[in-house]
C-alpha cells in the first residue's frame, strides 16, 4: 500500500520561468494519492508550464516543490504531453514505444523482464490497441498515437500521473475509457493532475480544481472552487461553458 | 590473384589480416553508432567533427608521425565534441558559420602536413589512409578507440534509442539530454579518430553514414536496423579489402585500401537503393 498521510506533490510558493519570462507565480498546491486535480485556464496561461515545471524540464525559480515516496523526481512521474513531435517513419512498434516508459525501472545491464512485458501489455490493453501492438508507431493514427503515448505513461505505473490536455480529439467511447483508467489509477493510489477546458470533465473525476492564468487564481475542493467568480476572473473575456449554457462573461478592466 | 582468390587467402597475408580486423571491429562500432547518426539526422554534425578532427591529425604526425596522429586527433576530436555539442544545444550559431568554421579547420590541417617538410606523402596517408601498411600499435590502438566508442554507446542504448525517439519524453523520464547527447557525440567523435586512422580523414564519412543509411532503406525494425548495419560493414570491410589487394597485385598500381573499401559501401548503398525502388514498383 502506498502511504496516504503524505502528498504525491506539494508546491508552496512556486514560480515558474523561461529563462528571464515568468510564466506562472505563486502556485501553492498539494495533490494526494488517490487524488486528481483538473488544471484549468484560458490558452497560455500556464497549464504546460507547471507540468513542465513538476518534471523539472523548466526550473523552479521560487518556492519549494516536493514529492511522496511513490512520485520520486526522476522515476515516479507519469507524463503524456501535450502535443508530441516523432518522426513518422521511425522505426519503432508501439509496443518498443510503451516499453520506453519501462526504462526508468530497467537497471543498467538488465533486459525487460516479465514484469515489464506484462505492464506494457496491460497498458496497451488499457487504451484499447491490443490489435496494433506490433505496428509502426508512425503508422498509427492521430488518436492512436495519442492513447499509445498514454500507455506509456501507464507502463511506468507512476505514482504521481501528469495529462496534458488528454481528452483533446478523442471520440466518445475513448474519452470514456480514460475516465474509467483515471478512476482505476485513483483506485490504485496514484496522484493525477489533468489539464481540461471541460469543466464537466473536472466535476466527473477530479478532486480538487487549480485555477491559473500566469499566477494561481484558486485551488481547493472542486466544489470551493467552481465558482463563478472564479470563472470570471480566469476566464475574463473568454466563452465557457457552465452547465452546457455558453456564457460569455464580462471582461473587467484594471485590477 | 585473382579477386575470387583474393577473397579468401589474401587475409591469411599478415598485413591483410591486420588491416582486416581494424575494418571488422571498426565497422561494428560505426554500424552501431551510424544508425543513431540517421535516426537523429546527425550527419552534418558528423560531417563537421571530420573536419575538426583533421587539424588535429595533421599536427600529431608532423610532431611525431604515425603514433602522433592518434593524440593529436583525440585532442582536437574532445575540443570540437564539446564546442559543437554547446553550440547545437545553444544554437548560438547558424549552420553556415559553423560550416565556414569547419572549413576553416580543415585548411589549416592542409596547410600544416604540406608546409612541413620531410614527410612524403603525409597529407595523402591522412586524407585516404595507410589501411595496408598500418603498424601493430596504429592497429591495436584503432581497435581500442573503436571498442570505447562501441561501449560508450551500448551503456546508454535505451536513452539513446529514447531520445531520438521523442526528446521531450525521454528528459520528462528522467534523462538529462545533454548527458545524452554528449555521449553519442564523443562516441561519434572516437570512431572518426578511429577511421581517420584506418581509412583516412576524406572517407571517414563513408564508413560512419553509409551503414545507417543503408540500414533505413532495408529495414523499418529498430532491431533489423542494428543487423543491417553491421552486416554491410562487415562485408564492404572484407570486399572492399580483397578488391584493393587483387588491383595492387595484378594492376601493379597503389590503392589505398580504405578507398575500395569506401567504394564497396557505397556499391552496397546503391544495390539496397535498387532493390527497394524494385520492390517499390513492384507492390505499387
Ligand atoms: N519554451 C517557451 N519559451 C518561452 N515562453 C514560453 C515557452 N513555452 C510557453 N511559453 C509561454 O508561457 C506561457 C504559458 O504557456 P503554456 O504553459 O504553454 O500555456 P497553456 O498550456 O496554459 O496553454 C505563455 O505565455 C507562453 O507564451
Ligand atoms: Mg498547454
Amino acid at each position: 500500500m502506498r502511504n496516504i498521510s503524505t502528498p504525491a506533490l506539494a508546491i508552496r510558493g512556486g514560480a515558474l520561468s523561461y529563462g528571464t519570462t515568468t510564466a506562472l507565480t505563486d502556485i501553492d498546491i498539494t495533490v494526494m494519492p488517490g487524488e486528481a486535480m483538473a488544471l484549468i485556464g484560458p490558452n497560455g496561461s500556464g497549464k504546460s508550464t507547471l507540468l513542465k515545471g513538476v518534471l523539472g524540464l523548466i526550473p523552479l525559480v521560487e518556492g519549494t516543490m516536493t514529492f511522496g515516496e511513490s512520485a520520486g523526481a526522476d522515476t515516479g512521474i507519469g507524463y503524456l504531453p501535450q502535443t508530441e513531435h516523432i518522426d513518422p517513419e521511425f522505426p519503432v512498434s508501439l509496443k518498443q514505444v510503451v516499453m520506453m516508459g519501462r526504462y526508468r525501472k530497467l537497471g543498467l545491464f538488465t533486459f525487460p523482464g516479465k514484469a515489464d512485458r506484462h505492464a506494457v501489455k496491460k497498458a496497451i490493453a488499457d487504451v484499447g490497441l491490443t490489435n496494433v501492438a506490433n505496428k509502426r508507431f508512425g503508422s498509427l493514427s492521430g488518436g492512436q498515437q495519442q492513447r499509445g503515448f498514454l500507455a506509456r505513461a501507464l507502463a511506468s505505473e507512476p505514482g504521481l500521473l501528469l495529462l496534458d490536455e488528454p481528452f483533446n480529439g478523442l471520440d466518445q467511447p475513448n474519452r470514456d475509457a480514460l475516465l474509467q483508467t483515471i478512476r482505476e489509477l485513483k483506485a490504485a493510489g496514484v496522484g493525477i493532475i489533468v489539464t481540461t477546458h471541460d469543466l464537466d470533465l473536472a466535476r466527473e473525476v477530479c478532486d480538487t480544481v487549480l485555477f491559473v492564468n500566469g499566477r494561481q487564481i484558486a485551488f481547493g475542493p472542486k466544489d470551493d472552487v467552481l465558482t463563478l467568480a472564479n470563472l470570471q476572473e480566469v476566464f475574463s473575456d473568454f466563452q465557457v461553458e457552465i452547465d452546457e449554457h455558453t456564457v460569455v462573461v464580462p471582461g473587467h478592466e484594471g485590477h | 590473384m585473382n579477386f575470387l582468390d583474393a577473397l579468401t587467402t589474401a587475409f591469411a597475408l599478415p598485413f591483410m589480416g591486420r588491416a582486416l580486423i581494424v575494418m571488422l571491429v571498426l565497422s561494428v562500432a560505426a554500424g552501431v553508432i551510424g544508425v543513431f547518426i540517421n535516426l537523429r539526422g546527425l550527419e552534418f554534425l558528423s560531417d563537421g567533427l571530420t573536419h575538426a578532427v583533421f587539424p588535429g591529425l595533421a599536427a600529431g604526425f608532423v610532431l611525431s608521425g604515425h603514433n602522433g596522429v592518434l593524440i593529436g586527433a583525440l585532442i582536437a576530436a574532445a575540443a570540437a565534441t564539446i564546442v559543437l555539442t554547446l553550440m547545437s544545444n545553444n544554437k548560438v550559431a547558424s549552420d553556415a558559420t559553423t560550416a565556414i568554421v569547419l572549413t576553416a579547420m580543415f585548411s589549416i590541417g592542409v596547410i600544416i602536413v604540406s608546409a612541413s617538410s620531410g614527410r612524403a606523402g603525409g597529407l595523402e596517408q591522412l586524407l585516404f589512409g595507410h589501411l595496408l601498411t598500418v603498424t601493430d600499435t596504429e592497429a591495436i590502438t584503432t581497435v581500442v578507440v573503436s571498442l570505447i566508442a562501441l561501449v560508450l554507446v551500448l551503456l546508454t542504448f535505451r536513452r539513446q534509442v529514447f531520445r531520438a525517439f521523442d526528446s521531450v519524453a525521454s528528459a520528462a523520464a528522467g534523462y538529462r539530454r545533454v548527458v545524452t547527447e554528449l555521449v553519442l557525440n564523443v562516441a561519434i567523435a572516437l570512431v572518426i579518430v578511429a577511421a581517420s586512422n584506418a581509412v583516412g580523414n576524406l572517407l571517414v564519412l563513408a564508413v560512419l553514414i553509409v551503414p545507417g543509411a543503408l540500414s533505413r532503406l532495408v529495414s523499418n525494425r529498430l532491431g533489423g536496423l542494428f543487423v543491417v548495419a553491421i552486416s554491410a560493414g562487415l562485408l564492404a570491410s572484407w570486399i572492399g579489402l580483397a578488391a584493393g589487394f587483387s588491383i595492387s597485385v595484378n594492376g601493379g598500381v597503389d590503392v589505398p585500401g580504405g578507398a575500395t573499401v569506401a567504394l564497396t559501401f557505397i556499391a552496397l548503398y546503391a544495390i539496397a537503393l535498387i532493390v527497394r525502388v524494385i520492390r517499390k514498383g513492384a507492390n505499387a
